[in-house]
């Protein structure tokens, strides 16, 4: 598969650049396959008609919310992340994510360093969680 | 469900295998095909010497721990901070997700509930470190 999405370049992340948001849909399927990769059986992600999604689910819509146009150019590294957790999402609903660049700068050691803010929401506007994800960006 | 914590208790212990096959279900998952993941002969030539896991898989591991202590309490008001990536974590390695209460304060009717978390490979070296800050109540 060609992936023709351009890279995601230290240039492109200013302070305050943000980015579209991302619809991301809790499907039962996507909790199923969560569930299976991570060996979490939590029965709270199955209850019929009262699951909520798995909140191991921010650490993969934190990454889409800003490579939804483009590609991560290989080499860099997660170095830190935090996450706050204000509400749950029920499965078949659909949450909205956006990020945000908080820091861009070159540390002491020349490491390019990116900060982003995210943010995800459900669809009445309720806040599902906060994270913030301090990256060193390989170019 | 973690039940009158005190400072100084021990969280679970949450045991899991890692394998290619997991880190490759990761991926298609997360949408995160990066070569240092899923390309074994690329990843070999690389500084790491062989595939690594992703990162936010050990996220979600952290996260199964916080569930199972703090049930739907903790995606309603449960923080994970300074979570750093220390080793990585590569096919092959048994780990373990655990941690300790480091205080415990009570504000109103919910205890706040403060932990040191890890994840440690079979060898004892720590792949993954952080802290938490969950609400509970007594009752729970």
């Amino acid at each position: 598969m060609t992936d023709e999405k351009p890279e995601l370049l230290f240039s492109d992340l200013p302070v305050g650049r943000s980015f579209r948001p991302l619809a991301f849909q809790v499907t039962q399927q996507l909790v199923d396959e969560f569930m299976d990769t991570v060996g979490d059986r939590n029965p709270l992600y199955s209850a019929a008609g009262t699951s909520i999604a798995p909140p191991g689910f921010a650490a993969i819509y934190a990454r889409l919310s800003y490579l939804q146009d483009h590609t991560m150019p290989p080499g860099g590294v997660l170095a830190k992340q935090e996450f706050e957790f204000h509400n749950s999402i029920r499965v078949g609903e659909t949450m909205y994510v956006t990020a945000k660049v908080i820091e861009s700068r070159i540390d002491e050691k020349q490491r390019k360093r990116v900060t982003f803010f995210i943010e995800a929401k459900g669809q009445d506007n309720v806040l599902i969680s906060e994270i913030r994800l301090y990256a060193i960006w390989p170019k | 469900m973690l039940r009158n914590a005190k400072s100084g208790d021990s969280l679970p212990v949450i045991e899991k295998d890692i394998d290619q096959d997991r880190i490759n279900r990761w991926a298609k998952l997360s949408g995160d095909f990066n070569s240092l993941h899923v390309d074994i002969e690329f990843a070999k030539a690389s500084r790491f010497g062989g595939t690594i896991a992703h990162g936010p898989m050990s996220l979600a591991f952290l996260n199964e721990l916080m569930m199972e202590c703090f049930g739907k309490g903790w995606v309603t008001g449960g923080k994970l901070l300074e979570v750093r990536f220390v080793a990585p974590t590569r096919p092959g390695d048994k780990i373990q997700i655990t941690g300790t209460v480091t205080s415990v304060e009570k504000k109103g009717n919910d205890l706040v509930c403060n932990c040191d978390l890890f994840i440690q490979k079979q060898t004892g070296e720590k792949t993954v470190v952080g802290k938490s800050v969950a609400r509970t109540s007594e009752e729970n």
